[in-house]
């Protein structure tokens, strides 16, 4: 084997209090793409930033073509031939194609904005990554996929001889992350050498020959993809002191009913939904995309209008009627939304905790205890494993798990008796998901009554006691806990299986 | 995921976007139309040429402001830079028996000096530029009127002469103020400067990750919007042919009122100079000229003129509320882009 291109060599770096990486080292080969793979926080994005020359590195070297470089801006990282595709993408609505790609430096001509030469450099690199669309189109017209490749097409433009590419398919579709493979194949092809962070593992298998382990800052391993298993992967991202997943235990016995939904109808959209939800039970509401699973959930705490139909809640005594709109004083909603529907992201991690119990923290004066919402918040940081560095932490500067986290501990404040999630675990990593999937389990053994939307399977059949298939904005069948994946696929595409449970 | 689907968009939907999108060129259609029916006078090459003329210092400062709102932000100290300075030339020219010339130069750069003030203290100090501008909207107002003790000072009367020049029957100063709109329409579109204010418009963190130097930038634009403010001052003055404690007083305000009224979205990133501001101040100063023609009372002004800028400001928060419809070039595939809202 040649010499890789891109070797990294003992990189150090230390944040104040944290470690964020300690002697990691990483060779990429020309024409191959090499997966960067760690759990959110194992310093992916630190050693990526190091080499993109955005914060630099305390101790360790940086070598391209066997030559060692000094980088300490993006300047000079675009000089040494990388280029960034961040994952969050960096694009400017109302300019156009053109423009966005060359935002930074213009081609002038005595002063003026050079458009032909802009249109023409442009040009090429949209052809050769497939686009369709033209360098005058403007950004806010174009897809998130094409969003995608506008990003790629930018980073292009430098001729770069190394592209990162930061978590590239998190927002795309199938379709749009095939394409996106065929790009990068394609500039495999070409001898660049691709670094890949994500943390899919079938992308990783799909699309990369090697890959680099991160975990808590350190390389744990490395290696061939043929040589390594997905087992394997998980187990070194995770680590021995990991979380475990718990297993449900099947229930015999169901708690009594907590919430009772009759007939609940909207036009075109729900037809007769009618169940029952029990104290300490998970119930998943499962089915395809568009079959009318999250319209429940948003019918049920009053997001969405109803026809007609009837909600009865417990109310600690008996099981009463109550409108939608009130519904939600009972129930905790956690969704795939984390950032636009569960929290401030500007505020603390304190303050996003208290915000459903403020009466509950207020003095006889109606003032806000700060004890008592400090003791709250960390008693709730500890029990869910949140980690952050204090309590003041604003939530945007936490990880995707930590801030569902956070969600999650602002409900248990209140505790309130029945829980709807939403894709609860969506874009979290591994680690992350397991860790809320335990808690919503405990939620459950606690007695609390919790309805689970969730599109990945494995996560339905680690959770739940008991489900509802639906399909086309209605319940067409229910399915003991102890069903198997493919009663669950065939119930919900709506195949008849000849062993199906009998209900 | 977004379950819902993407509709054809209905006609009503259509309807409001052609009246967003076209609005205010039909209200200028309109101003126009109506007040050739109802004033005689109204339509006449003097009265347009009148009406230009009145507006000419109007054009010159608003087109300034422009790009500091297209970048995102507001300069509410026009106004007031425009007294001061030009407080300040009067006074030289009159007290001291400074050069024409040499006072003009001075000026532009004085100018130039106060918005380097403004842009330090939202650049470097990190204030906010409305409360920035509204600081020394307010401090700058307050050193003219110690100057000049808040008395009228005539000037020079061989300056005033130039209020009147005209070349045949056009005022020059509306040809200047015509000119100096072209200028910046044509930095706006099509200079690396004028294309990354539209960045920062668009988003600042995105711009400065991308490269562009947000902070130059923005301080130049605070810089071009006090120097074609002392600019707007001078002609006011040569016009009106004495600085006075009112000179430029609530021009900050109409000058917003124009940029919005021309389409330029406070949220940044959008909008234009040309047809943009030149049309915001058509369509404020003909109302304003109508309604003198009509006879209506002066306060009737400040109401229409208050209506427009709420329904100018209507129209833009819905405009930046409306979905982007998102075109997918790929064979078959739906889009699948979030529209971009904006609450």
């Amino acid at each position: 084997m040649a010499e890789p291109y891109l070797q990294m060599i003992g990189i150090t770096k230390q944040f104040p209090g944290v470690r964020a990486l300690s002697n990691v080292s990483l060779a990429a080969y020309a024409g191959e793409a090499h997966a960067l793979i760690g759990a959110n926080g194992a310093g992916k994005s630190t050693l990526m930033n190091i080499l993109g020359g955005v914060i630099r590195a305390d101790a360790g070297e940086i070598r391209i073509g066997g030559k060692p470089v000094a980088i300490h801006s993006p300047l000079d990282a675009t000089a040494n031939g990388i280029a960034f595709v961040h994952q969050e993408m960096a694009m400017l609505p109302t300019m156009t194609v053109a423009e966005n790609m060359h935002i930074a430096s213009f081609p002038t001509r005595l002063g003026w904005v050079d458009r032909n030469t802009m249109v023409e450099r442009t040009r090429p690199i949209l052809r050769r990554l497939g686009c369709q669309f033209s360098p005058d189109t403007q950004v806010q017209h174009l897809s998130t996929g094409d969003r995608q490749m506008v990003e790629i097409a930018r980073a292009l433009l430098s001729h770069p001889s190394i592209i990162i590419f930061d978590e590239p398919t998190s927002s795309l579709t199938s379709r749009e992350k095939a394409r996106l493979f065929d790009v990068i194949r394609g500039l495999k092809a070409e001898g660049v050498t691709i670094i890949y962070i994500t943390h899919f593992l079938d992308e990783v298998f799909q699309i990369c020959e090697r890959a680099t382990v991160l975990r808590g800052g350190e390389m744990v391993g490395s290696g061939v993809m043929q040589e390594l298993k997905p087992e394997q992967i998980v187990h070194m991202m995770i680590g021995d002191l990991g979380v475990e997943v718990h297993q449900k235990a099947l229930k015999a016995n169901l708690g009594e009913p907590v919430l009772r939904v009759t007939r609940l109808n909207r036009e075109g959209v729900l037809k007769d939904i009618s169940f029952i939800l029990h104290r300490g039970e998970v119930l998943g509401l499962w089915g395809l995309l568009g079959s009318g699973r999250t319209e429940v959930a948003r019918a049920i705490i009053g997001l969405d209008p109803i026809d007609s139909g009837q909600i009865e809640i417990h109310d600690g005594k008996t099981l009463r009627v109550v409108r939608p709109s009130e519904a939600q004083r009972w129930i905790g909603m956690l969704t795939e939304d984390r950032r636009d529907e569960g929290l401030l992201l500007p505020m603390s991690v304190k303050q996003n905790m208290s915000l459903a119990n403020l009466r509950g923290l207020a003095s006889r004066w109606m003032l806000i205890r700060d004890d008592e919402e400090t003791r709250q918040a960390s008693r709730l940081v500890k029990r869910l494993n949140i980690i952050i560095s204090n309590l003041r932490q604003p939530v945007r500067t936490l990880s995707g798990g930590n801030q569902q986290k956070v969600v999650v501990g602002r409900w248990l404040q209140v505790s309130p008796p029945i829980f709807i999630m939403d894709e609860p675990t969506r874009g979290l990593d591994v680690g992350a998901k397991a860790e809320i999937r335990n808690i919503i389990l405990e939620l459950a053994e606690a007695g609390n009554a919790i309805l689970v939307i969730s599109s990945e399977i494995d996560e339905m059949i680690a959770l739940c006691q008991r489900y509802l298939v639906m399909n086309r904005g209605q319940i067409v069948k229910e399915l003991p806990g102890s069903a198997t994946r493919n009663e669950l696929m065939a119930a919900a595409a709506g195949v008849e299986m000849a062993d199906a449970a009998s209900i | 995921m977004n379950e819902t689907k993407s509709l054809p968009m209905p006609i009503l939907l259509q309807a409001r976007n052609f009246a967003l999108r076209y609005g205010f060129n039909i209200v200028l259609v309109a101003v126009v139309l109506f007040f050739t029916l109802t004033a005689p006078r109204f339509l006449t090459a003097a009265n347009i040429i009148g009406l230009l003329h009145a507006a000419a210092p109007l054009m010159v400062i608003a087109s300034g402001l422009a790009l500091v709102v297209i970048s995102g932000k507001l300069d509410i100290s026009v106004g007031s830079v425009a007294f001061l300075t030009t407080s300040i030339g009067t006074l030289l020219m009159v007290r001291h028996g400074f050069d024409p010339i040499v006072t003009l130069f001075i000026l532009l750069a004085l100018g130039a000096l106060l918005g380097a003030l403004n842009g330090f203290i939202v650049v470097v100090l990190r204030v906010n530029p409305l409360i920035t501008t509204l600081g020394t909207m307010i401090g700058l107002r307050g050193i003219g009127l110690e100057l000049t003790k808040s008395t009228n000072i005539a000037i020079p009367e061989e300056i005033r002469r130039l209020g009147n020049a005209a070349i045949g029957p056009i005022f020059v100063d509306i040809l200047v103020a015509l000119a100096i709109m072209l200028i910046i329409h044509l930095i706006h579109t099509r200079t690396p400067f004028g294309r990354q204010i539209v960045a920062i418009g668009n988003d600042a963190d995105t711009a400065s990750r991308l490269g562009v130097r947000v902070n130059r930038v923005t301080f130049l634009t605070f810089v071009v919007s006090s120097l074609l403010a002392t600019i707007g001052g001078i002609m006011t003055v040569i016009q009106v042919g004495a600085v006075s404690g009112n000179i430029g007083s609530g021009l900050e305000f109409t000058a917003v009122s124009v940029v919005v009224i021309g389409g330029i979205s406070l949220f940044g990133g959008e909008g234009s100079i040309l047809p943009g501001a030149l049309r915001g101040v058509l369509i404020l100063e003909i109302i304003r000229n109508g309604l003198n023609h009509l006879g209506a009372d002066p306060y009737a002004y400040r109401f229409v003129n208050g209506a427009i800028i709420f329904i100018a400001m209507y129209a833009d928060s819905l405009r930046s509320r409306l979905p982007v419809i998102a075109r997918s070039f790929e064979s078959e595939e739906q889009p699948a882009a979030k529209p971009t809202a904006t609450g």
